[in-house]
């Protein structure tokens, strides 16, 4: 069977993909649900073979859980209403409790899974070093699993399913297969958008007939990604990885120069996924949400994480931020340090330890090991720095007549957000936290201008040529955002221009893509000279 | 828009795409055969500028290929000339695209083909990536626009001027011996399997040599590292049932000191393995139908010329 | 109404609350704003306020929160 490793392979662009829509197209309406499932199930077994037992024991899972929360709902309520009045409030609290348990049990399974595959050998590893670090002569075999691909996003999806039951957001659903397409859509389960079953449910089972206007412009998403991955990302690479593999041979402000080059990569990487994702599923005529709103137009570090993986922001606010700060402790927490502290610093004692857990989640959530850990704490303590210092700047711009909302203050805010991302992302690329510190030491006290200024800067992999390919298109999606931050986009304006105007625009694109594009000889990781003879 | 005029649109789109997509391989496209003007593979397609009908062997294959074959040597033995294209880690796709490449001038007597490359699977992206190419050379040569000059504009297209000096072998007198002399004892192992992708590629070769009048031959060249017992049966089986010439040399008494005869611990041979194997290739070779002797037609003047060179950097 | 209107002034007093309705979308309070927000409402009007109500469409305008409110009182 054709393999694929990434929405970029050319084995899901130029077989799957085409495939699944020529039969969406060709087939009625049952016909289409089948499509998309069969191939939600084929495309997952292309990438991770046998593993798609965890995503269909995931699906069985919250399909039963569900269930059982809704049934247990029901029966409450039907006792609720033949209750007398004064024993309604005790009976509310046993269901209450009742459904808690089996959320809980439904959420362990969920999360049990992805901890036991993706956390145990890192907690091994560092229970191993506690080990001797104490002097004991024990330690524990570290187990190696092989994740199903796209794992954390399709838990958290299964998470957000069965919370939303119990929440009575939404109902159970009856339906196994509709839960199976919304959990495996395939265009979205490696990488997201993690969608909500309010969302992405019955709009995927609906399954609308193929129409034209749709086609195009998830066509037209789609190439936009592509742009982005192809000519950005993966020439980005080049440089990145001699770099971050033996950054000790670099000058500071390479190093510099290359987690400026990481963080685009990234942002140019995972957002162009988003748009091959999204675009895949505006062809079917489905509206899948946005995770990417322009994050580096944002003026604060809370605002960039309102704008950049909004899907895994809005999962960790409603699922744990919101439960805990609520939670009863942390409410009559707030309430007392409300009083003592005033309305500003009064809260933000709940907040912030409901803050600390959302940001050790969002570490962990990224990988088990120590940097992104740190990455979590990083950004953590950015953000509970700003609160902590609000109003003291907020005093300062006043005494020194800063307007808060005059271009050059916003734009020193953004240019700030945007550095302060970049070390974050540093850490979060190092070999190891270890590596991420040196790292940071080396940028900070060891950056010369003399690298820019005898031109090595463009022998570290990336040539004069190949920088100014990649600002060049970099000034292209500046400009497509700042346009879209006004609310002008593009895209639907090319849709309807003249078909000379759309062809050449398609022309480009495609030569593009093709000319520039970082694929072939010398970009793939290449393999040490003599082992490949 | 009605249907008709969608896919007229779509049809005249398409048209206007290909032309462009030619339109650039025809500016991308090397403009002559050596590295320095963005050839790939320089020194196999080397063969591109040997004069027309001047090689009766050529040799296919990966890496084995080039490293355990000398043609200059064969020359001095035989007077038989020879090239050979190998590639590292060639696949046999690109082994089928060399020898399409070498007969556009070349009329081969013989065609041999080295065995490792029959095993390297080939993915079928690549395949297709491959196809593409050979009709669109712009999805290979596309990071040529970095050097592109005037003249990629307004010469035509591959002009081959740049011979390789050893016709297409590389020269290596490094030693790092091999431990593992024992790697031929049969075992009860079944034989190696080769993929049908792999057999159809290797029929397909063999096709294309029978339709130019060229005889085919598969060679296992002596490699501790990269041959065994189980690789040879398969060979030798799927050489029988298509009734091909076999000649495996890890059998055969080709006389190789594992302690002296290779760079890298028994990957590839070295000189002095190349000697070696070339003299066993000189004799196995001498009398078959179709081989000339060419060292006293002073039309191949150049190949002695050739060999002087070659012998200089040797006795240094 | 008139004691809700005092709570949100007191949090956060630039915005005229009779007249927006997108204090969430349009990013008028912020996480902590709403932490403030709903232990000031559940001790002004005694009520408790579930997670599950914390949502924009809840919180977007004094309107939508006074609603909310007065929902809440009568499930009791």
């Amino acid at each position: 069977m054709l393999s694929f490793s990434s929405y970029f392979s050319s084995g899901y662009l130029a077989v799957y993909l085409p495939v699944c829509v020529l039969l969406y197209a060709l087939a009625g309406q049952r016909g289409r649900r089948v499509v998309l499932l069969l191939f939600s199930a084929v495309c997952f077994w292309a990438v991770s073979g046998k593993l798609i037992a965890y995503l269909l024991l995931s699906t069985l899972s919250i399909h039963h859980f569900g269930l059982w929360l809704s049934d247990v709902q029901d029966r409450s309520k039907a006792e609720l209403a033949a209750a007398p009045k004064e024993e309604r409030k005790a009976l509310r609290a046993r269901a209450q409790t009742h459904q808690r348990w089996i959320l809980a049990l439904g959420l362990s399974i969920q999360f049990g899974i992805l901890l036991v595959l993706k956390y145990s050998p890192f907690a091994v590893t560092n229970l191993n070093n506690l080990f001797s670090a104490l002097g004991l002569s024990y330690s524990l075999r570290v187990p190696r699993f092989l994740l199903p691909i796209g794992i954390s996003f399709y838990t958290m999806q299964a998470a957000s399913y069965l919370f939303d039951v119990y929440r009575q957001k939404c109902s159970a659903d009856r339906n196994l297969f509709r839960l199976a397409l919304f959990l495996g859509f395939f265009p979205q389960v490696m990488e997201g958008p993690i969608c909500r079953y309010g969302q992405t449910a019955h709009q995927l089972w609906e399954a609308p007939p193929l129409r034209y206007q749709n086609f195009m412009l998830g066509l037209q998403r789609m190439s936009y990604g592509l742009l982005k991955k192809m000519i950005i990302a993966d020439r980005l690479n080049l440089l990145i990885k001699n770099v971050f593999t033996h950054y000790e041979n670099y000058d500071g402000i390479a190093i510099a120069v290359a987690a400026v080059c990481y963080t685009i990569q990234l942002y140019m990487d995972f957002s162009g996924t988003m748009d091959l994702a999204v675009g895949a599923g505006q062809i079917f005529g489905f509206q899948l949400p946005e995770n990417f709103q322009r994050p580096f137009f944002s003026r604060t570090i809370p605002e960039f994480w309102q704008r950049w993986h909004i899907t895994l922001g809005t999962w960790f606010k409603d699922y744990i931020f919101y439960p805990l700060s609520m939670s009863k402790p942390l409410k009559k927490l707030t309430s007392k340090a409300r009083k003592r502290l005033g309305s500003h610093y009064g809260p933000l004692v709940a907040g912030t330890i409901a803050l600390f857990c959302v940001w050790v989640c969002n570490g962990l959530w990224h990988g088990s090991a120590w940097s992104y850990l740190f990455f979590g704490m990083y950004h953590f303590a950015l953000i509970l720095l700003g609160n902590l210092t609000q109003p003291v700047t907020d005093k300062l711009t006043g005494a020194l007549h800063i307007s808060r909302t005059s271009l050059p203050y916003r734009c020193f805010q953004i240019v700030r957000t945007g550095l302060l991302v970049c070390i974050g992302e540093l850490f979060f690329r190092a070999n190891g936290l270890r590596a991420g510190l040196a790292m940071f030491e080396r940028m900070v006290t060891a950056s010369t201008l003399e690298p820019l200024r005898n031109g090595t800067i463009f022998q570290i992999g990336m040539s004069r040529k190949d920088f100014f390919i990649v600002a060049l298109l970099l000034g292209a999606i500046f400009v497509i955002g700042l346009l879209q931050e006004r609310g002008i986009h593009l895209g639907t304006r090319l849709a309807q221009a003249l078909i000379p105007v759309r062809f050449v625009v398609y022309y480009g694109v495609i030569l593009a893509l093709i000319i520039f594009g970082a694929y072939g000889d010398g970009y793939v990781p290449v393999d040490p000279i003599y082992a490949g003879f | 828009m009605t249907y008709c005029k969608r896919i007229l649109a779509w049809l005249v789109f398409l048209a206007g795409l290909l032309g462009l997509l030619l339109l650039a391989s025809r500016i991308c496209i090397p403009k002559n055969n050596d590295s320095l003007s963005g050839m790939e593979q320089a020194r196999a397609n080397g063969i591109l500028a040997e004069p027309p009908e001047s090689i009766d062997i050529l040799v296919l294959g990966d890496s084995e290929a080039y490293t355990s074959f000398s043609p200059l040597l064969l020359w001095k033995d035989t007077g038989y000339t020879s090239y050979t294209c190998g590639t590292n880690s060639q696949r046999l796709p690109y082994t089928k695209t060399m020898l399409e490449r070498a007969l556009e001038k070349q009329r081969p007597k013989l065609v041999i083909l080295e065995t490792l490359a029959i095993y390297r699977p080939i993915k079928l992206d690549s395949i297709a990536s491959d196809e593409a190419a050979k009709y669109l050379p712009v999805f290979r040569y596309h990071n040529r626009w970095k050097d592109l000059h005037w003249n990629d504009f307004t010469t035509a297209p591959i002009t081959a001027t740049e011979q390789a000096p050893y016709k297409g072998h590389t020269h290596n007198e490094t030693v790092d011996p091999c431990l593992n002399v024992d790697y031929m004892a049969p075992t009860q192992e079944p034989a190696a399997t080769i993929p049908l992708v792999n057999q159809y590629y290797v029929n397909a070769i063999q096709e294309l040599c029978e339709d130019y009048g060229a005889q085919f031959l598969l060679l296992s060249t002596p490699s501790p590292v990269n041959w065994n017992y189980a690789r040879h049966e398969g060979i030798a089986a799927f050489a029988q049932e298509q009734g091909y010439e076999y000649l495996d040399l890890n059998l055969e008494n080709v006389g190789i000191d594992w302690t002296q005869d290779t760079f890298d611990k028994g990957d590839h041979l070295n000189h002095f393995g190349a000697v070696k194997v070339t003299k066993f290739l000189s004799n196995y070779l001498r009398g078959k139908d179709g081989l000339i002797d060419h060292r006293s037609d002073p039309a191949y003047g150049d190949w002695n010329d050739k060999l002087k060179a070659y012998e200089n950097l040797i006795s240094h | 109404m008139e004691e809700l209107l005092t709570i949100l002034n007191e949090i956060q007093p630039d915005v005229d609350y009779l007249n927006c309705d997108e204090l969430i979308d349009g990013h008028y309070l912020d996480s902590l704003d709403i932490l403030s927000l709903v232990s000031e409402m559940e001790d002004a009007f005694d009520i408790t306020i579930p997670t599950v109500e914390i949502i924009p469409d809840n919180f977007n305008s004094a309107q939508r929160l006074w609603e909310m409110i007065q929902r809440l009182r009568e499930e009791g």
